[in-house]
């Protein structure tokens, strides 16, 4: 990859980080119904903070169902949850629709999960564009997944920070083998740790690994000024050992975006697999489209002015800095109080 | 002088026709997308499950790519631009744009991409711009209830990686076949054109 | 559910259209209205004496060589564009029919015989017969649907039927190939004959 990669893509990660439409921290909301008798639910809403405020979404069960004590409601460092306990008549919850209202004019996803009395449950998601879910049945496998490749999908392209990195690789390598290599290696790695987040067996506090990855942006800043002055650098020579490192860490910040509190175990591999094939296939899109950028640019023989070259990097830098000050302040914050 | 004739003609006149054309009244058939990304991805998402936004700037790209890296240079530079200007404006009216619109912009661009037509680049240059600023205030219009703004900001990103992309594939193109294939696709795009333009005329659409 | 639907098509449509540039086709699904894409692409299959005869446009093109092979393909949707046109605007053409049965015949007289006119004559005749085929076929939009979508539907399956006749012509780069090449135009000059029987009787 030679120097001359898009300003269009720094331009678009600005226009939406600028806009906090890229939130890359906003979790997905969660809805859980556990059947307590024959016709009673305990029902956990639990409505994630949105961009400082309380969620603009609400709740909205049948009618036909009644409160059968006074709802609850608690406030969370990152999140609001209300609960509870409905009498939902004989007819029980077949078929019944669960609407979330506001829910469309946001990003968020809500999970929602039923556990009844016989042991089964069943899983479903309400998105802004399908603000409601409607409880049935078990879901059939490839339902499930194709959820879970377009949540992944979805938290690729909109993690500006992952994207940036993915960036910053690709202006600093050059040939071919190296980048497959470099991209492939970033993949391994983050499916790695974004396993072991899902799986349990390894954990990450978000705080500080948020800080660690927009270091890990603001790190390639400086090695690309090095590739643009002809200078070389391990970093340079050997690119996918450093995206095989950072991406350990990208990946805990994958796992951020696939809950699994309290989601059933025989679900958790499957979900996960095919939530990093929908992460993978939004990188893939990421890189094929810069690569079609620039060999576009090439056949075209568009000579861009010195300073355009240089935007691209010095988006990678700068924003990495910005975020690492920014997240660094949130952790110090976090640890004094 | 013939060439610059043509180009001063050329503007003014088709500015003229395409005025009348997103002034007539026909049933809209805007359709909104949501993506739940965001309104850039909604504003992408939208171009591309807009065909008749879609197809005429692929159209358009086919022709540049034919002429050459030059005239694919000018639309890659004017397209966009044009067409975020044209939406800001359209974001201000309320209008429900036609089906005329998009079926003379097939006709016109798949005619010129089947002809191969050898147009001047000031006259490709114009043509980008105004097709950008009609098309682009009818988008306008369309997204206004909907993403606004960033959603145009994400067609304008679209529009720059889909017109890089597709010219320079097809100045890519050495084989004659293959450069006979766009025109193929133009003729069709063109002859689509056409067939909507009858059924304008019969009021089927 | 249209939603979802919706959601689905995009992701299908922004990964294979930012992997496959070149494919236009592929884009062309619209929540709720791909039907009409699907109508118009089924369409032009529906008549029997429309498919050969625009497979014969094909063949004979291929036996034609450069020129032709990429003129007639080129000429005959818009030609054909502008018979439907003309059937629209109510401007009648008598013996639609008998026409459309004709081209078959000359058309796989011409593969038969192997002829090689001018190649104006060529995309004349062609072009004279697209008319009757534009007329007669191009003049229905089924209610309720998108008529940018139906009418690209029908002009892609026509153009994929011309490709089919090309790619059947190529057969006669084989021994032998030729002959069943003209074999090919023998038939379907007689199945024009039955064609025309039909419409005078």
């Amino acid at each position: 990859m030679t120097r001359i990669l898009p300003i269009l893509f720094a331009l678009l990660w600005f226009g939406l980080s600028c806009t906090g439409a890229a939130a890359h921290e906003s979790q997905p909301g969660s809805m859980e119904l556990r059947q307590l008798s024959r016709d009673r639910y305990e029902i956990t809403w639990r409505a994630p903070i949105y961009f400082g405020r309380s969620h603009p979404a609400r709740l909205e069960v049948p009618d036909r169902w009644q409160d059968v004590m006074p709802p609850t409601e608690r406030m969370l460092p990152d999140s609001q949850v209300f609960r509870r306990v409905m009498s939902v008549g004989e007819a029980g919850v077949e078929g019944s629709l669960i609407r979330f209202p506001g829910l469309e004019r946001t990003i968020t996803d809500v999970f929602i999960r039923l556990h009844r009395l016989d042991g089964t449950i069943m899983t479903a998601v309400a998105r802004p564009s399908k603000p409601y879910a409607q409880l049935r049945g078990e879901r059939s496998w490839h339902v499930t997944a194709r959820d879970y490749l377009g949540l992944g999908f979805h938290h690729i392209l909109q993690g500006v920070d992952h994207l940036l990195f993915v960036l910053g690789l690709l202006l600093i390598v050059k040939g071919r083998m190296l980048l497959v290599r470099t991209v492939t290696a970033f993949t391994v790695a983050h499916s790695i740790t974004l396993a072991l987040a899902t799986l349990g067996v390894a954990n990450a506090p978000l705080p500080p690994l948020n800080a660690a990855i927009a270091l890990s942006i603001l790190f390639l800043g400086p090695e690309i000024v090095r590739s643009w002055r002809g200078e070389t650098s391990l970093t340079i020579r050997y690119p996918w050992i450093v995206a095989f490192l950072f991406g350990l860490l990208h990946g805990f910040g994958f796992a951020s975006g696939l809950s699994t509190t309290g989601m059933p175990k025989a679900e958790i591999p499957l979900s996960l697999l095919f939530f990093n094939v929908g992460v993978e296939l939004g990188q893939l899109v990421f890189v094929f489209t810069a690569i079609a950028l620039v060999r576009s640019f090439r056949i075209l023989e568009v000579r861009w002015p010195r300073w355009v070259e240089a935007v691209p990097g010095y988006a990678v830098g700068s924003l990495g800095a910005f975020w690492a000050i920014q997240r660094t302040v949130i952790l110090i914050g976090g640890m004094i109080l | 002088m013939v060439k610059r004739s043509l180009s001063q003609i050329a503007g003014p006149s088709a500015l003229l026709a395409m005025l009348g054309l997103i002034l007539s009244p026909v049933p809209a058939t805007a359709h909104l997308v949501t993506t739940g990304m965001g309104p850039v991805y909604d504003g992408i998402g939208h171009f591309l499950l807009t065909p008749e936004d879609l197809v005429p700037v692929l159209a358009l790209a086919l022709y540049a790519g034919l002429r050459g890296t030059l005239p694919g240079r000018r639309i890659l530079f004017l397209l966009p631009p044009a067409w975020f200007a044209g939406g800001a404006a359209g974001l201000a009216v309320d209008l429900a744009p036609g089906q005329l619109l998009p079926a003379v912009s097939f006709l016109v661009i798949g005619a010129l991409v089947a002809a191969d037509l050898r147009l001047p680049v000031a006259v490709l240059s114009a043509l980008a711009i105004l097709l950008g600023l009609i098309h682009g205030f009818c988008n306008g219009a369309a997204l206004k209830a909907g993403s606004g703004m960033l959603g145009l900001l994400g067609i304008a990103i679209m529009l720059f990686v889909l017109v890089a992309s597709v010219s320079a594939f097809v100045i890519s193109l050495k084989r004659e076949w293959t450069r006979i294939a766009v025109r193929v696709a133009g003729s069709w795009i063109c002859a689509s054109g056409l067939l909507m333009l009858g059924w304008m005329t019969k009021g089927q659409v | 559910m249209r939603d979802e639907n919706t959601r689905d098509r995009i992701y299908v449509v922004m990964a294979a259209t930012l992997l496959l540039w070149g494919s236009p086709a592929l884009a062309h699904i619209e929540g709720g209205q791909a039907a009409g894409f699907l109508t118009g692409l089924g369409h032009p299959w529906s008549g029997f004496d429309h498919v050969l005869a625009m497979i014969a446009v094909g063949l004979w093109g291929a036996q034609l060589g450069n020129p032709a092979n990429w003129l007639l393909p080129v000429t005959f949707p818009m030609v054909m564009s502008l018979g439907a046109l003309l059937g629209l605007l109510g401007i009648p053409l008598p013996g639609v029919e008998i026409g459309i049965a004709c081209s078959a015949i000359l058309l796989g007289a011409m593969v038969l015989g192997e002829l090689r006119p001018r190649l104006i004559a060529a995309a004349l005749l062609v072009g004279f017969f697209a008319i009757f085929h534009g007329h007669a076929h191009g003049t229905e939009l089924p209610p309720g649907q998108s008529g940018l979508l139906y009418s690209m539907g029908f002009v892609i399956a026509t153009g994929i039927l011309h490709g089919l006749g090309i790619a059947l012509g190529l057969i006669q780069r084989w021994p032998g190939g030729q002959l069943v090449l003209r074999g090919a135009g023998a038939v379907i000059a007689v199945a024009g004959m039955t064609f025309l029987w039909r419409a005078l009787w």
